[in-house]
């Protein structure tokens, strides 16, 4: 209703995504700049459009498919899953055993990129499913435990089967990143540079488009669940289970679906993560990649999708850019900047070096930039779980609420 | 929703009297897929059109007639505001009958006085508190009534009493009827008289009982005209419209409720949208964003205390910007004040400053951002409050007016106001003040045909040449505008022979967010004194702020710590006063004022002499 945005004269108006004429502004304005970003052209970032950046957005667009997909599990329906690692480990071989060729040692069918994509999911969801009973019994840390289960029964079957996988520590190689209709010449290659519609792009600039694509469309497919009758019985399943149960909530559908819906997302990201690095060794598919999902959701925000997307930015990023100033640091100290003394008292120099705690080199003395992530990401996380539950999301939500709430606090 | 009407075989009804029924059919033909109201049902405002609208009143006023309802008998509604209440007084209307309705908070035993008196044929009782009031009295406690309607079954599905019908089952009795006799309704349309009446409104009988005031259809046909349909009432002069949003609060039964809701929609189109309860106006409020708002002070006064606790309990930026913008506020108002209520460029600059910061989104939250004209009337307010909401740019009007001359009196017109006053006669209209008494009497079209059953009380209302007896004492200011000094009856004379207004100390009083009730007592004695009573929330807020713990109202309004603050209320208000019209001391009262327990009227009227009775030790400890 026009001046009045709490007036609802039906169920349908108040469940609008884009309610209001700012949103759909927004949602615009936020559309021309991820079409800007990959083209160099972003203002005052243009640094983005760089290959090894864009590699790193790339990344972060199909975790966040995979973190959507964790989110709807345990972020909406409250089932605590470590083993959203498996699931993305068995869509890409799906991936790789329908679309690669066949080797010597490895399988592979040689198909097109519009059969294997989907089937990645579907096989991983068809998984799930076979999953879910178990989560219909258990239910919390044990829930967890069930499906770390997997990821170990998982990262044994990948070093085994090499018919599949390939040999532990190198891989296989996976299908590119192209449509074609049958075996022949792709229409689109994602995974080429080259020029569309007179402007040159570099392939991850392509894949980016790619991705971007996907993740608007899963998205948006996540949001439409969760505000119609399945995300409100997983909410209803998360907030008390028990009391679903009472409501009419079919525990044991509702569970297998979540879970379902949760792997076909991890299926399809898994398998367009190893098609973009080109060659996964089995051993990536374990818990420490899980973990780093249940951060993204954590620090995020658990259950909404905004947060999703923003821990996953977050979390991905966020390595980059702590390498970025280790460097710029290491360099500061090195020239004697005027951040010298900042960077003196981060940075450790010798072994003897009381205050500084972070080397520049992996091999050399104090913490590797890698193992100051993961100490970061510990940190984040109880930091978050603590002060701020509701995560990225939940800081948003607060400031958005002080402007709401104006000129009165509640 | 498309309409269901039917043109054809509809009978002509031009040449008829445009009683209310008739103008909802002419909006219903001109506009039937328009909203006509809303209605808040599972969290979503339902929309009926004026089609729907029309359809449902037809149907229901075929159901009166199949139950043997006939011109000139009586039907009484018992209910919070909903579609019902209105599509019922109207299809009542339609087929000449009487509607009266019933204050929901009304308890038993005056359910049966007001039914009983007014012969009531068919009662609407909205649900199983009101059925119970009306079973609880025995099978023979009323001789006349033949039905009793239910809208909300819940509860009432095991009753076995042979008079009540529900709802959807009444409407599919008319259903048949209508099928049956088409054309029966618009056949006594189309006879209606402007003599006929067509509500009883029972006064609120702060003394005796409720006494039920005869309105006719040329009295609502007088009111529409000179009240909902004066140019002069809206700063900008445009009329209520089909573009204008309404929302349905107060209690229909009474009048006030009655011409800004149902009137204001049968003669002008405005949308209706119906509040869940009372307890849920701020909030309704603030989702309706109504154009057109009338409150009484009781609402105003809340609102004003509701806006400066949440403000007091903002974060400390927000309450800095909060006491600017209040400080900008004051001086708008004072200067609109002083202006008739219009802006001058030095308000005019203040308000451009303060509403982006402040008055904007602090109208928004009260709900009235697109306000544009508001009431206040039915009982005194004081003179600060309006100058308050003056000066967030909410334009509020007091006007003044009583059943018995279908409220037609007086009324603060746009770039006229004087604060304190309660605005200038209608155009038109007799209006004068006693010289002797100093009462204000009427005489026009709008004065009513009596009061039901009770000629001797009609005959005392009127003078001898026909004039009105308002019962309120009123001057003269200035020569154009009216101010009211009080009830005749309210008038106090101490003992020293100072003639003194009470209401005017006790709005004084109830200006602080702090005080919900004041009565100031002092008739025949040496001093005036008053009797308060907290308002619960705000300083069980203060309270809470302050760490004093407490735990029920009573205990609350003994703290030697809340009589302190309410004596720096009193002490404040006192300077505003001459010495005479001081309070010297102050009870507060154990407990909250209330309708069923006598103490207030059905429209929250302090009853005075009830409550002296009540509180007599309180009263004589202060002599």
């Amino acid at each position: 209703m026009r001046g009045r945005p709490n007036l609802f004269t039906s169920y349908e108006e108040e469940m609008r995504l884009f309610p209001t004429t700012t949103k759909r502004v927004m949602l615009v304005v936020a559309l021309v700049l991820a079409v800007l970003l990959p083209l160099g052209q972003l203002p005052g970032l243009r640094f983005l459009g760089d290959s090894d950046w864009l590699i790193i957005i790339d990344r972060a667009l199909i975790f966040g498919i995979a973190a959507l997909g964790l989110n709807l599990l345990t972020g909406v329906s409250g089932q605590v899953s470590l083993g959203h690692s498996f699931f993305m480990a068995v869509g890409a071989y799906t991936a790789v055993v329908l679309g690669a060729d066949a080797g010597r040692t490895v399988w592979g069918l040689g198909l097109p990129m519009w059969i294997w994509l989907p089937a990645a999911g579907i096989v991983a969801a068809v998984l799930g499913i076979l999953v879910a009973p178990t989560a219909v019994r258990v239910r919390g840390l044990y829930l967890a435990f069930v499906t770390l289960g997997l990821v170990f029964i998982g990262l044994h079957l990948w070093r085994s089967v090499e018919a599949v996988a390939g040999k532990p520590g190198t891989g296989r190689p996976w299908p590119a990143l192209e449509l074609a209709l049958w075996k022949g010449d792709p229409i689109i290659s994602f995974a080429s540079a080259g020029p569309w519609f007179g402007i040159e792009l570099s392939a991850q600039a392509k894949s980016y488009f790619f991705f971007l694509f996907l993740l608007i469309v899963f998205a948006l497919l996540a949001k439409n669940l969760m505000r119609t009758r399945p995300g409100r019985a997983w909410a209803a399943i998360r907030d008390r289970d028990i009391a679903a149960e009472v409501m009419g909530v079919n525990m044991f559908r509702w569970k297998t679906q979540a879970f379902a819906v949760s792997s076909f997302y991890a299926g399809v990201a898994g398998a367009l993560f190893a098609a973009f690095l080109g060659r996964v060794i089995p051993e990536s598919w374990d818990l420490l990649l899980a973990v780093e999902f249940i951060a993204i959701i954590l620090i995020g925000g658990a259950g909404t999708i905004t947060g999703t997307l923003l821990g996953t930015v977050f979390v991905v990023l966020t390595p980059r850019i702590v390498e970025a100033v280790t460097f710029w640091m290491a360099e500061e100290l090195a020239n004697q900047g005027t951040f010298a003394w900042l960077a003196d008292l981060f940075i450790r120099k010798s072994p003897d070096d009381l205050l500084g705690f972070v080397s520049t080199d992996a091999a050399g003395p104090g913490l590797s930039i890698f193992q100051l992530n993961v100490v970061l990401f510990g940190v984040l996380i109880i930091v978050f779980l603590i002060a701020e539950p509701l995560g990225l999301y939940g800081i948003w939500i607060r400031v958005r609420n002080y402007w709401k709430g104006w000129p009165f606090t509640y | 929703m498309t309409t269901t009407m039917e043109r054809r075989g509809t009978p002509d009804l031009s040449g008829a009297f445009p009683t209310v029924a008739y103008r909802v059919r002419e909006w219903a033909e001109k506009d039937p897929d328009r909203v006509a109201m809303r209605e808040k049902d599972f969290g979503v405002w339902q929309e009926i059109t004026w089609g729907a609208f029309w359809d449902r009143v037809l149907t229901a006023a075929h159901g009166l007639l199949a139950l043997g309802v006939r011109p000139g008998d009586v039907v009484s509604i018992h209910s919070e505001d909903r579609p019902e209440w209105v599509i019922l007084d109207i299809a009542t209307v339609a087929i000449r009958a009487i509607t009266t309705g019933l204050y929901p908070t009304n308890p038993s035993a005056e359910v049966e006085y007001l039914l009983n008196d007014s012969g009531a044929k068919v009662h609407l009782a909205e649900d199983q508190e009101q059925v119970d009031k009306v079973l609880d009295l025995g099978p023979d406690a009323f001789p006349v009534l033949e039905k009793i309607l239910y809208v909300e079954p819940r509860g009432i599905r095991s009753y076995d009493d042979p008079r009540l019908m529900y709802w959807n089952e009444f409407l599919e009795l008319g259903r048949r009827h209508r099928e049956e006799h088409p054309g029966a309704v618009e056949e006594l349309m189309a006879q209606a008289e402007p003599d006929d009446v067509m509500t009883l409104v029972y006064t609120s009988g702060t003394t005796g009982p409720p006494k039920g005031a005869m309105l006719t259809n040329a009295n609502a046909a007088f009111c529409m005209e000179k009240i909902i349909n004066s140019p002069g009432r809206t700063a900008d002069g445009v009329l209520p419209n089909p573009s204008d949003e309404v929302l349905t609060y107060l209690p229909l039964c009474h009048v006030a409720e009655r011409i800004f809701s149902t009137w204001t929609m049968c003669s002008n189109g405005v949308r209706l949208n119906f509040a869940e309860s009372i307890e849920t106006v701020q909030a309704n409020l603030r989702e309706v964003q109504p154009t057109l708002f009338f409150a009484v002070p009781r609402i105003w006064e809340k609102i004003h205390a509701t806006i400066h606790i949440k403000l007091e309990d903002a974060t400390p930026f927000k309450r800095l910007v909060a006491a600017l913008g209040l400080r900008l506020a004051a001086i708008i108002g004072r200067d609109r004040a002083a202006h008739g209520g219009d802006f001058t460029w030095k308000s005019r600059l203040a308000y451009w400053i303060g509403n982006p910061l402040f008055f904007r989104a602090l109208k928004e939250r009260i709900g009235l951002r697109h306000c544009r004209w508001a009431g206040s009337g039915a009982a005194p307010i004081a003179p600060e409050v309006l100058e308050f909401f003056m000066g967030l740019g909410v334009p509020v009007y007091e006007l003044y007016g009583m059943t018995e001359n279908s409220a037609v009196a007086t009324c603060n017109f746009a770039h006229r106001v004087k604060l304190g006053t309660v605005g200038e006669p209608y155009p038109g209209i007799g209006l004068r003040i006693d010289e002797e008494t100093g009462e204000i009497q009427t005489k026009h079209p709008g004065n009513f045909k009596g009061y039901w059953n009770k000629p001797e009380a009609t005959k005392e209302t009127f003078t001898e040449d026909g004039w009105l007896k308002t019962g309120d004492v009123g001057l003269w200011v200035d020569g154009t505008h009216v101010k009211i000094v009080d009830r005749i009856k309210h008038i106090i004379i101490t003992s020293g022979g100072k003639n003194i207004s009470p209401s005017e100390i006790e709005n004084a009083l109830k200006t602080s967010p702090y005080i919900k009730e004041a009565m100031v007592i002092g008739d025949g004695r040496k001093y005036l004194t008053a009797l308060i009573g907290i308002e619960y929330d705000t300083v069980g807020n203060w309270a809470l702020r302050r760490g004093i713990p407490y735990t029920t109202y009573r205990d609350l309004s003994e703290k030697p710590e809340v009589i302190e603050l309410i004596q720096k209320v009193v002490d404040e208000t006192n300077e505003k006063f001459s010495r005479v019209e001081q309070i010297k001391k102050f009870r507060l009262l154990p407990k909250e004022l209330d309708h069923e327990d006598g103490e207030l009227t059905a429209t929250q009227k302090l009853k005075r002499k009830a409550m002296e009775e009540m509180f007599r030790d309180l009263v004589e400890s202060m002599y």
